[in-house]
């Protein structure tokens, strides 16, 4: 029989481990073994006083509720600030057979938001920048006034929002106002009107001029672009305005009304900005993605989250994906800091692909990997290393742990679908066929059959010469990037 | 250090991969196991090796109209066609193979049967099985087939691929049990 863990209020088990207050089950446990060995009253330099506090950290810290618990105690004797976001690290084998040839290894890194109270949550400063263009005519419009006017319902009396209407020049339709002033914001949806091209600059502009004149630490500023077109020739200007705003930690997300836009222009300005790029393939998806966006939005409990990854000589980074809430490849240089943007109310999931070369046993740090960001008006710093070991002989076959095997398998259809586009721009016929026809099978593999299927006439079209449909491609782009959600 | 190991070559699309890899950088295959599930080999395997047999004798005018295998462990009976030649195996989409036989409901994978593991088929009258240099063999009533050596077989033979055995049932009623 076991006797249920006391909570002692003077220990800090963490301290008493040797561990942050971040740490995971498996290190908890690991810095348990180690330390009962060294101090176990039988051992020469054993001593039963340490031992028992060891003991007793370990009792509480592995039980999940318990742990719980104490973190909040000891969140209110201050010994530890509350961090926002838990980490936890999953490696495809915590052992490697020291090598005189490099491998691969691994590591997933699951950023969880410990979820923030919703009465607390910072003031939304928000601007909608809508396209106005012919194209928006009828439907299209209709659908974009009625989401808005769905969403003034769910913010907040002391949210912000502004909107403006862009074709070929922008337009302040509503200056930033805020939300109790909901007559006036309704009435400035209700007078949009479509007509001219689309040039999304002028607008991106006007957007974050409103934001930018109330943003202040106290509020969470971002800018949503709903357009159904391409923009031609502002490009670049447009990124750089979105890279401007990341550095003034104002956000940028993008959404794609029909098949008529450009997704890469999209998914770019959506990752300078640190925000998110979504596909709206029917009218109706409009309305529940933009309120599932602002929610998102009004949950973000890390800002400006950055990432650095410090390797040793013998690591080399291959590659750095984000896994969720969507797929994306990230270009992580080592050394260097890399914006993530914002944590939400989804986790945020990383995976790192590691080639290390490592012929000597014994246990290595892999990686050192250090988070920095905005939680409230605090900064908070997460650091986690990813540590291995290395043996001489392999014990037995291991297998890799099934959540990473998961998040990998899709990670490679989401690959081979990038890379089919790519294989395309380049003129491969082949490659771009036959990465396709992977992406399929591997599709149906899993179950997606529709998807697959999709894929699959994307591949025939683009085997006979022609190009693949805007709204195939983006069906596929858009779902295998969003294979881990859910 | 005991062993120099250069990587891992996919067998869907050849790339060497670094070992450790888990998904071809290439085509997406899962390498660990070669496919989606690869097929394990069984530690031992001394039992007697089959001598070619030819149907010459008994039932050689009878009219073959299909066979009826029952896989004992299961108990499942499956009708085939004597119209063309039948594999058994197990489904895999990923590598477009689509057998007639398909024993992955019946616990192919753990009774060690390969994806394209035997075929059978009949010859003026007469059935024949040939292993497909399966992973953990074929053997009719209990004696093990050489590889790619066609085999014939008779009524209530058992067939065992890899450990699943299968009883074979050549009188069959074409009217009773074809009733399409």
């Amino acid at each position: 029989m076991k006797a249920k863990a006391t909570i002692s209020a003077e220990e800090d088990y963490y301290a008493v481990l040797g561990l942050p207050s971040s740490t995971t089950p498996e290190e908890v446990k690991r810095a348990y073994r180690d330390l009962a060995r060294q101090h176990h009253p039988d051992v020469s330099g054993g001593d039963a006083e340490t031992f028992r506090k060891v003991q007793e950290a370990y009792e509480v810290l592995h039980d999940p509720v318990l742990r719980q618990a104490y973190d909040r105690q000891r969140v209110a004797r201050g010994l530890g600030r509350e961090v926002p976001l838990e980490c936890a690290l999953t490696l495809s084998a915590a052992q490697l057979v020291a090598l005189d040839t490099p491998q691969m290894l691994y590591a997933l890194l699951d950023l969880h938001p410990r979820v923030p109270d919703l009465k607390q949550r910072l003031p939304l400063n928000l601007a909608l920048v809508i396209d106005r263009s012919t194209s928006m005519q009828g439907p299209r419009i209709g659908n974009v006034k009625l989401a808005v006017s769905n969403l003034l319902e769910v913010l907040l009396e002391h949210d912000r929002l502004a909107i403006i209407a862009f074709s070929d020049h922008a337009e302040v339709v509503a200056e930033s106002t805020p939300v109790r002033e909901i007559a006036r914001l309704r009435a400035a949806v209700a007078s949009l009107t479509t007509g001219g091209g689309t040039e999304i600059l002028q607008g991106l502009r006007a957007g974050l001029e409103q934001v930018r004149r109330f943003a202040d630490k106290g509020t969470n500023a971002h800018v949503v672009v709903l357009t159904d077109g391409r923009t031609y020739g502002d490009e670049e200007a447009c990124l750089l305005e979105a890279k401007h705003a990341q550095s003034e930690a104002i956000g940028i997300s993008t959404l794609g009304i029909g098949d008529d836009w450009n997704d890469l222009f999209l998914d770019a300005l959506a990752r300078h900005g640190g925000g998110v790029c979504q596909y709206i393939s029917s009218p109706a998806q409009l309305q529940e993605l933009l309120l599932e966006h602002i929610r998102d939005l009004s949950h973000v409990s890390v800002n400006r989250l950055t990432l650095n990854v410090n390797l040793p000589p013998w690591v080399q980074l291959q590659g750095v994906f984000r896994a969720a809430p969507f797929m994306e490849a990230l270009g992580v240089m080592p050394g260097r800091a890399f914006s993530l943007g914002q944590v939400g109310q989804e986790s945020l999931s990383l995976l790192l692909e590691l080639v290390v070369h490592q012929p000597d046993a014994g246990e290595r740090r892999v990686a050192r990997l250090d988070f920095e960001g905005i939680a409230g008006e605090d900064p908070i710093t997460i650091r986690r290393d990813v540590n291995v070991q290395f043996v001489a002989e392999a014990a037995g076959p291991v297998e890799a742990p099934g959540r990473l095997l998961n998040t990998l398998s899709r990670l490679s259809i989401f690959r081979l679908q990038e890379r089919a586009w790519q294989a395309l721009e380049r003129g491969d016929v082949k490659q771009a066929t036959h990465l396709l026809e992977s992406a399929a099978t591997r599709l149906f593999e899993i179950g997606h059959r529709e998807l697959g299927q999709v894929a699959l006439v994307e591949a025939e079209r683009v085997q006979r010469g022609v190009e693949p449909t805007s709204r195939g491609r983006k069906q596929v782009r858009y779902g295998t990037r969003g294979l881990t959600r859910g | 250090m005991t062993e120099q190991v250069d990587g891992i070559v996919c067998p869907s699309c050849q790339q060497l991969n670094l070992p450790g890899t888990l998904f071809c950088l290439q085509c997406g295959t899962y390498l660990p196991s070669g496919g989606p599930l690869r097929t394990e080999q069984f530690p031992d395997q001394h039992l007697q090796r089959a001598k070619p047999r030819s149907g010459d004798d008994a039932q050689a005018e009878q009219q073959v109209l299909g066979v009826e295998v029952e896989i004992l462990r299961t108990h499942r009976k499956v009708l085939l066609s004597a119209d063309s030649e039948i594999l058994v195996g197990r489904l895999d989409a990923a590598h477009r193979v689509f057998p007639e036989l398909d024993l992955t409901s019946d616990s192919g994978l753990e009774h060690g049967i390969s994806r394209r593991h035997a075929r059978l088929y009949t010859r003026e009258g007469k059935w024949y099985i040939e292993d497909l240099d399966s992973t953990n063999g074929t053997y009719v009533n209990d004696e093990r087939l050489t590889a790619y050596l066609p085999y014939s077989f008779d009524d209530g033979d058992t067939l065992t691929l890899g450990t699943l055995r299968l009883r074979v049932n050549l009188h069959v009623d074409a009217r009773e049990s074809r009733p399409w």
